[in-house]
């Protein structure tokens, strides 16, 4: 009985912040065991994102392409189909957009940024998707299939950026850079920070408008909660099993393209990495609930923030400030993974 | 002093509030072989999950060779010398047979690794003492079902069982498997292996045992000698005596048939016996048609066949005239399927989600706008049927709050909904108390006499013979009777085809198989 409710307690709202409470006193034990200025260290570490327009900026910029990642995630989970290969997914969502851009160098702004992103939904929606055909058709584990697929995906593309498509009067491995017309306005100069953290905002408002009340939404929620009740209730199992998995690819793909077009204006080798697992760790703590992967997004974008601001203002290393982020997200993660498992444990049965 | 004793035994499902087990009894002698046989729901199972340590009783003993023991789980068993078959085979696939017999128990060389070399001698050691057929370096996915079944005898035995619980080790066999499992059976007692026989084949228990324990409704009925009683005595005590419904069952024309099945099989690879054989079958509309059957003889499959959920292999299935056997569920639900399946918590409902959404889980395409769910429409629609079925539920509620019978209330209350002239109910009273069991008869009757066809699919004899029209029994995956109900039909009539006793669908000498005994 007291373990049961210690499980709940876990796996409940009260559990998610004494889980983050407990990761923060660990890291400030760290910084206090390994800096010669704590003080300043752990000041930086919590507050440093808080104290310039710039590293405030910059931390919500940073949030975008999680918010992407994370709602494509929730979505999938949400549906009990799984995907793993959002890496891929969003490299070549970043890869498609910046190609298509280069291609159209002189199309008006919205016309070829709308091809830009278009695409690159569609290049994730496609890889994903694929994972969750095979696994219609063949029964495949789509866990495995999308991770493998996008394992393969990223090569693909590494070779594509610093090969054919490489910009020569660079000597950084990158692409060119696109046109200025599809640039994302910069809303808070000097920061980073770019207008698509409104298209963020309004995808998850749009992603939880979809699952609650679209017919699609339904379906893909009772799938998610009860495959053999959908079936017996005459939804369209098999369909489920692939569209779930197109929108989340296509949200990673999204992702890419915006990171592309928002932030670095050119594909660099490895622009997107991170993103893909990030956003599993985002929606794992919004317990796949697309308006709660907006503060989870920020979450992770204020502890990455907060380490860049100890390492620059403190004796904080690289590796401790990587650590302590590590020691938060274990944490954060496997506190939210708990309650994810016990859940899919009996979708399973 | 008998080898095994159980004494008192209770145990009580409090989730379901089923009372399985009432102060039972049992007593079993060395060296013989000892059958437990009632009707499904009767407590055999839950009895051998006590003994085998898959479940705690609330009260009772158990005692082996005098002396008392508690049996916390199944390697508990095992080491007191109990092994148990069970009747679904609890086998890795992947796995040879010698792998799957070692596993839990292999003999490791230096301490961590599998010594697969002596698996394999050990295991083909046991296979060859007691001639059974099976190589112990095939795998198991390559094996017949009764090879299968062969590799958990030879599991336990590996493990040096005393005592087997065989679990109805007959329902997936052939009749030459099962002259082959008997052979195997009597080969044990020559070693003086003790066995307890689980199962509701009259037959087998002629044919076998020495001792049989009759159990109904929880209870031991009684314990008798084999020699001493008949097929007809043995069926008469598990069936128990006439109960009759309160329902006021109006004789009728019928319409035109709604349902028809002609011919309609199910044949799996790797398994000789049909689950369903040449299914000819049908409902009129006005008609209320009851199939009954023990479990395992082919209701489940007759379910998932008209459900849509599983392919028939062969044969024809018409919906108001309409070939409709390649339909899957979604396709059927278009043509006007209602359907209340015997899995309610799983198949029938979704538990965590709301009873709203459970209720319009088969017809939220009524609901949308522009592929929107329209809130007050489903709001107003789920209000009308938690108050025409007197739901004790909110619409917010999820359904795993709600109680057994107002889940059951809630899946019928949907079903209805959609006003089909054609219903299936299958096993729609199992787990309920009289008051909803009362409810959902009415509702049956209700259909029948507005002029819908209605199939129950039911091993609960008194709802079929209180409600049913026109009677069909099974028997091994076949139609073995087709019934007017009238005055004349008894329980016991019924009971006899439904434990095979007797068939129509063969000649009179094929019907009662000549009675072999153990000398």
């Amino acid at each position: 009985m007291a373990r049961r409710q210690l499980t709940n307690l876990l796996s409940s709202t009260t559990g998610l912040v004494l889980t983050i409470g407990i990761a923060f006193a660990i890291v400030i034990l760290l910084i206090l065991l390994l800096s010669k200025e704590p003080g300043t260290a752990i000041y930086y570490f919590f507050v440093g994102p808080f104290t310039k327009a710039y590293y405030f900026g910059n931390m919500l910029n940073q949030s975008i392409g999680l918010m992407f990642t994370g709602l494509g995630i929730a979505v999938a989970f949400k549906s009990s189909t799984f995907n793993l290969g959002g890496e891929g997914q969003a490299y070549s969502g970043a890869l498609v957009a910046t190609a298509i851009c280069l291609a159209l160098p002189n199309l008006p702004g919205i016309v070829g940024g709308a091809a830009a992103i278009l695409g690159a939904i569609l290049i994730g929606a496609f890889l994903a998707g694929l994972s969750g055909f095979f696994n219609m058709r063949w029964g495949t584990d789509q866990l495995i299939s999308s991770f493998l697929i996008s394992a393969a995906v990223i090569l693909v593309v590494n070779f594509l950026v610093t090969g054919p498509l490489d910009d020569p009067k660079n000597s950084m491995l990158t692409t060119a850079s696109i046109a200025e017309q599809y640039r994302f306005l910069k809303i808070f100069l000097p920061s980073k920070l770019d207008v698509s953290i409104f298209f963020a905002v309004a995808a998850a408002i749009g992603t939880y408008f979809f699952m609650q009340r679209t017919h699609w939404g339904y379906e893909m929620r009772m799938c998610g909660i009860n495959r053999n009740f959908s079936r017996y209730a005459g939804i369209n199992v098999a369909k489920y099993l692939v569209v779930p998995m197109a929108i989340s690819g296509g949200f990673h793909g999204l992702a890419g393209a915006v990171s592309v077009m928002g932030t670095h204006y050119r594909c660099l080798k490895g622009v997107t990495t991170g993103l893909g697992w990030n956003g599993i760790a985002v929606a794992l703590i919004a317990k796949n609930n697309p308006i709660a992967v907006i503060p989870a997004a920020l979450f992770f974008a204020y502890l990455d923030a907060g380490a860049k601001a100890a390492m620059l203002h403190a004796d904080v290393t690289f590796e401790l400030a990587k650590i302590a982020q590590a020691v938060i997200f274990f944490l954060v993660t496997a506190q939210a993974l708990y309650g994810f498992f016990k859940s899919r444990k009996k979708v399973a049965a | 002093m008998a080898y095994l004793e159980m004494r008192g035994i209770t145990k009580l499902y409090p989730a379901s509030g089923v009372l399985a087990n009432s102060a039972v009894d049992l007593s079993v002698e060395e060296n013989e072989i000892h059958a437990v046989i009632g009707e499904n729901g009767a407590g055999k199972s839950t009895l051998m999950k006590l003994l085998y340590g898959l479940e705690h009783p609330d009260a009772g003993e158990v005692h082996l060779r005098g002396e008392k023991v508690v049996i916390k789980d199944p390697l508990a068993a095992n080491r007191l010398g109990i092994g148990m078959v069970h009747q679904h085979f609890k086998l890795v696939s992947d796995f040879t047979v010698a792998e799957n017999v070692v596993l839990g128990s292999e003999p490791r060389k230096r301490g961590l690794f599998v010594d697969r070399r002596k698996a394999a001698k050990d295991v083909g050691e046991v296979i060859e003492e007691h001639g059974f057929s099976i190589d112990a370096k095939r795998r198991v996915k390559n094996l017949t079902v009764g090879q299968m079944q062969q590799v958990e005898i030879v599991k336990m035995l590996y493990r040096n069982a005393e005592l087997l619980i065989l679990d109805e080790p007959t329902s997936v066999l052939t009749e030459q498997e099962i002259e082959r499992l008997f052979g195997t059976l009597r080969n044990l007692i020559g070693r003086g292996k003790t066995i307890i026989l689980i199962t509701h084949k009259l037959e087998e228990v002629m044919q076998m045992s020495d001792r049989v324990t009759v159990m109904r409704g929880g209870k031991v009925v009684a314990l008798r000698n084999t020699s001493d009683v008949d097929k007809r005595e043995l069926s008469r005590l598990m069936v128990g005596k006439d109960i009759l419904l309160q329902v006021n069952r109006t004789p009728k024309t019928f319409g035109d048939p709604v349902l028809e099945m002609k011919g309609v099989s199910i044949r799996c690879r790797g398994q000789e016996r049909p689950l369903l054989d040449e299914i000819d079958l049908q409902v009129r509309s006005g008609e209320l048609v009851g199939i009954a059957g023990v479990g395992g003889n082919g209701l489940a499959e007759i379910e998932d066949v008209i459900g849509g959920l599983r392919p028939a292999t062969a044969g024809h299935i018409y919906l108001h005239g309409d070939d409709v056997t390649s339909f899957d569920a979604q396709h059927l639900r278009e043509a006007g399927l209602a359907y209340v399946p015997a899995d309610r918590l799983n198949r029938g409902a979704s538990l965590p989600t709301t009873v709203r959404e459970n209720c319009i889980a088969t017809k939220h395409h009524d609901f949308l706008r522009a592929g929107v769910l329209q809130r007050r429409g489903i709001r107003e629609f789920t209000r009308r049927l938690i108050e025409h079925f007197s739901i004790d539920a909110g619409e917010s509620m999820p359904a795993g709050n709600l109680s057994g019978g107002n889940i059951q209330k809630m899946i019928l209350a949907r079903e209805l909904s959609a006003e089909s002239d054609f219903i299936l109910f299958s096993e729609p009273t199992w787990g309920l108390d009289i008051a909803s069991s009362q409810f959902v008869y009415e509702k049956m009757l209700e259909l029948r006499d507005r002029g819908a066809g209605v199939l129950l699919i039911s091993s609960n004899l008194d709802e079929i013979l209180g409600l049913a029209d026109t009677i069909l029994v099974m028997y091994r995956g076949r139609v073995v009777g087709r019934l007017e109900n009238n005055e004349a039909l008894t329980k016991e009539i019924i009971g006899e085809y439904m434990l095979g006793l007797r068939d129509d669908s063969r000649t009179p000498s094929e019907a009662i198989p000549s009675e072999v005994r153990r000398g």
